[in-house]
């Protein structure tokens, strides 16, 4: 695919130039990525009350740039929805808000600690990982608002259970995922229909590897919440993993606290999401560790994940995300 | 540091994307293949390939493209999974379908979004230069939906890296292609378990052409469809101030200010004012940009509409090669939704012309379609639908119906002749 912006016109417009750029069939790898997403934004026009999942993680900030761009001039057709664990860091939320207010669009955020006061949700414990809630408070936003389609930022490269995920997601009423109910997905001649009560999840970045990712936020210099760049951190070993140190997640009495240069791969609740050791300090530094990194994002960063090979197949059974 | 040779991974990230899919008679070795493409290329993350140390010869790398937990507990694979690796050139993502028989649904959706096909053959199992069923099949359907193929000759370390034996299997399928009428064929003798020629090369001194990496770095992909005739079906208009503009996504052909073109289905003539991109101004985007086009005329044009070039034909009825997929048959004078780029309309399928028999590749007589069925059709649809073959403009010559009761995804069509 190729595009030549208006800066290119008058050697455009020349003949020659554009008989030499047309032998050209490369496709070149960003550039197709992000026509298809926006061609997959662009189909949510078909739904009544769509939403964007955006947390102000790093892929939701992708979603929306790329929803932007989508529309524009225009503003995209949907809301922003947040399910905030209560354990999220707080320079990430404050990023969200900023970024809800740049974009002017409606940002709707609901607690998994609503539920909890409501009784939908009970924990085991104070600091257990709220991950697993987020399918409850998910579901009762849903119905609040009567959403039909949810956008997620979700990859296919993130996990086996995910590589067999549609970009079009059919759920039921109760948003479960059923595996042998899926539709087959032909040529981008995506199927969005749904009955009464059942709602679609959509995932425009499918096709996206994590040094995509990077790669566009580097090339379309976008914005993120510091966290994902090196910074001292105080940290303890455990599990093999680096763990973060806060108020809701305290060391252990034997353990030794370290303060060391990391960055977050990813920014989810902070009881189960651990930095890796970085001097990376923009997205290229990043894109670079990507590239010669050995362990994948959720095995390096999300206890919960690790704790079952199965655990994401199970919560998107559960119908989180 | 010196600048010149400081590694700037943003602009070596230009790099072309290759998607292709994977075909396979059962324990020909498919998988195995795409763990050895994943492991030799060294996409596979430490936690990944973890249970897979040990000997070389022990890995099971056919547990890499292992997926879902219902599916491990029945041993089967029931989808399509997608897999991605990297070479420095390129990027590639593998629609991975399932070898078994009943699953021609499952190829055909991962043939519609690739542009090559791998066809994995197990040479110790041709026998007599005889293909086996399910491989003819895998040919029928990725000659079908117009795909290049190349044939990995797999397990050749099982037959000493017999030359005969792979020209024997070259030949077979040579056979099948020509009935087929497939042109771009590549073949390559492997052994995925050991991974010769798969991203590293090796194996025999007879063979000297590419791995099999190598072949899909430079595929003979579908062709380019840049100077086609411009399709743009309309998925959304959007609004600046009293501009309209006609966004969606170039499925052939390309589009620049001043070009006359026409807008449908009515077929209006008009003439392209701007075309942007992401909200900005571009001078000339073609296939596979999603754009937004401002016309200079006030046309008659919304979603579900056409910005073509000044040939576009539209049709009512079409024949077209329909693969059915859903687990309920075809019912007569049953209505579906038919949707073709941006467009649904209501469509009957009037006249079953013949199934095609995959795997003699025989077209026999039949009054009935049902799951995994290839057959011939005539389509009636309730609006009129572009007229494009599906050889020539594969972007708006393909169709889908779906049950417009159950919503089910029924039938994937590739239009071949338009009867009016
Ligand atoms: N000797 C040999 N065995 C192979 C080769 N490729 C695959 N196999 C074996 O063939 C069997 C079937 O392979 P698998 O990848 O599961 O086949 P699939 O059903 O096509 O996915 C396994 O036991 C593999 O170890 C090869 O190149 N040489």
């Amino acid at each position: 695919m190729r595009l030549a912006y208006d800066t290119e016109r008058g050697a455009l417009m020349s003949g020659g130039a554009l008989e030499t750029h047309a032998s050209l069939a490369a496709m070149a790898r960003l550039d197709r990525l992000e026509a298809e997403a926006v061609y997959i934004l662009r189909e949510l026009t078909h739904y009544a009350r769509p939403a964007l999942m955006f947390s102000g993680g790093k892929d939701s900030a992708v979603l929306l740039h790329l929803a932007l761009k989508a529309f524009a001039p225009a503003k995209p057709p949907f809301a922003l929805l947040h399910i905030d664990t209560g354990h999220n860091f707080p320079e990430v939320l404050e990023f969200r808000d900023q970024r809800a207010a740049e974009a002017g669009l409606k940002l709707v955020v609901r607690g998994v600690e609503e539920s909890i006061r409501r009784g939908s949700v009970r924990l085991a414990s104070e600091t257990a990982s709220r991950n697993a809630a987020q399918a409850v408070t998910l579901l009762e936003a849903q119905q609040e608002f009567q959403f039909d389609a949810l956008i997620g930022g979700a990859r296919r490269d993130e996990e086996k259970a995910r590589a067999k995920e549609r970009v079009f997601s059919h759920r039921d009423a109760f948003g479960a995922w059923r595996p042998r109910a899926q539709r087959p997905e032909l040529w981008g001649l995506y199927n969005r229909h749904l009955a009464a009560g059942e709602n679609m999840r959509i995932f425009p970045l499918s096709n996206w590897t994590e040094a995509d990712v990077w790669a566009y936020i580097a090339r379309e210099k976008l914005a993120l919440p510091a966290l994902y760049y090196t910074h001292d951190r105080d940290v303890v070993r455990r599990d093999g993993l680096l763990f973060p140190i806060t108020e809701i997640t305290p060391p252990r009495a034997d353990e030794r606290v370290e303060r060391l240069p990391v960055r977050f791969r990813t920014v989810g609740d902070i009881t189960c999401t651990c930095p890796v050791e970085s001097f990376a300090a923009n997205a290229e530094d990043v894109l670079l560790e990507t590239l010669t990194a050995s362990v994948s994002e959720r095995g390096a960063t999300r206890m919960d994940d690790r704790a079952n090979a199965a655990a994401m197949e199970r919560r998107k059974l559960e119908g989180y995300f | 540091m010196d600048g010149a040779t400081f590694f700037r991974p943003t602009q070596n990230w230009n790099g072309e994307q290759v998607r292709f899919m994977t075909a396979g008679s059962v324990d020909d070795g498919k998988s195995t293949l795409i763990g050895r493409l994943l492991l030799d290329s060294k996409v596979l993350m430490r936690d990944q390939a973890a249970g897979l140390d040990g000997d070389a010869d022990e890995i099971d790398l056919a547990a890499l493209t292992d997926g879902l937990e219902a599916e491990r507990a029945q041993g089967i694979t029931i989808d399509v999974a997608y897999r991605y690796f990297a070479t420095p050139r390129t990027s590639f993502i593998i629609a991975d379908s399932p070898g078994h028989e009943q699953y021609t649904r499952n190829m055909v959706t991962a043939a519609s979004v690739s542009d090559v096909a791998v066809i994995v053959i197990d040479v110790a199992r041709v026998e007599q230069g005889v293909l086996r069923p399910q491989t003819r099949r895998h040919a029928a359907v990725a000659a079908l939906m117009g795909l290049n193929i190349i044939v990995a000759v797999n397990k050749m370390d099982l037959v000493g890296w017999s030359q005969d034996r792979f020209d024997e299997v070259r030949g077979a399928f040579n056979d099948v292609a020509g009935i087929l009428n497939i042109k771009n064929i590549a073949f390559v003798p492997v052994s995925a378990k050991r991974g010769e020629n798969v991203v590293h090369r090796g194996g025999p001194d007879w063979y000297q052409g590419p791995t099999l990496v190598e072949l899909l770095e430079g595929a003979p992909r579908k062709q380019s469809l840049a100077t086609a005739p411009l399709r743009l079906p309309v998925q959304v208009v959007l609004r600046d101030g009293d501009t309209r503009l006609y966004a969606g996504r170039i499925e052939s052909g390309a589009v620049k200010p001043g070009d006359k073109v026409r807008v449908g289905p009515g077929a209006f003539a008009a003439t392209v004012a701007h075309v942007r991109v992401g909200g900005a101004g571009v001078a000339y985007a073609e296939v596979g940009a999603s754009v937004a086009v401002e016309l200079s005329e006030d046309r008659d044009l919304a979603q579900g509409g056409v910005i073509a070039d000044t040939e576009v034909r539209y049709a009512r009825r079409v024949v077209a090669d329909l693969c059915w997929l859903d687990e309920n048959a075809w019912v007569p004078g049953r209505r579906y939704r038919l949707r073709q780029g941006a467009l649904e309309t209501q469509a009957l399928i009037e006249e079953i012309r013949f199934v095609r028999d995959v795997s003699n590749l025989d077209n026999v007589p039949s009054s009935e379609l049902k799951l995994n069925d290839i057959a011939s059709v005539q389509v009636a649809a309730r609006d009129p639908i572009l007229a494009d073959a599906f050889a020539e403009l594969p972007g708006t010559g393909a169709f889908v119906l779906f049950d417009a009761d159950t919503n089910q995804t029924a039938a994937a069509g590739m239009i071949r002749e338009i009867v009016q």
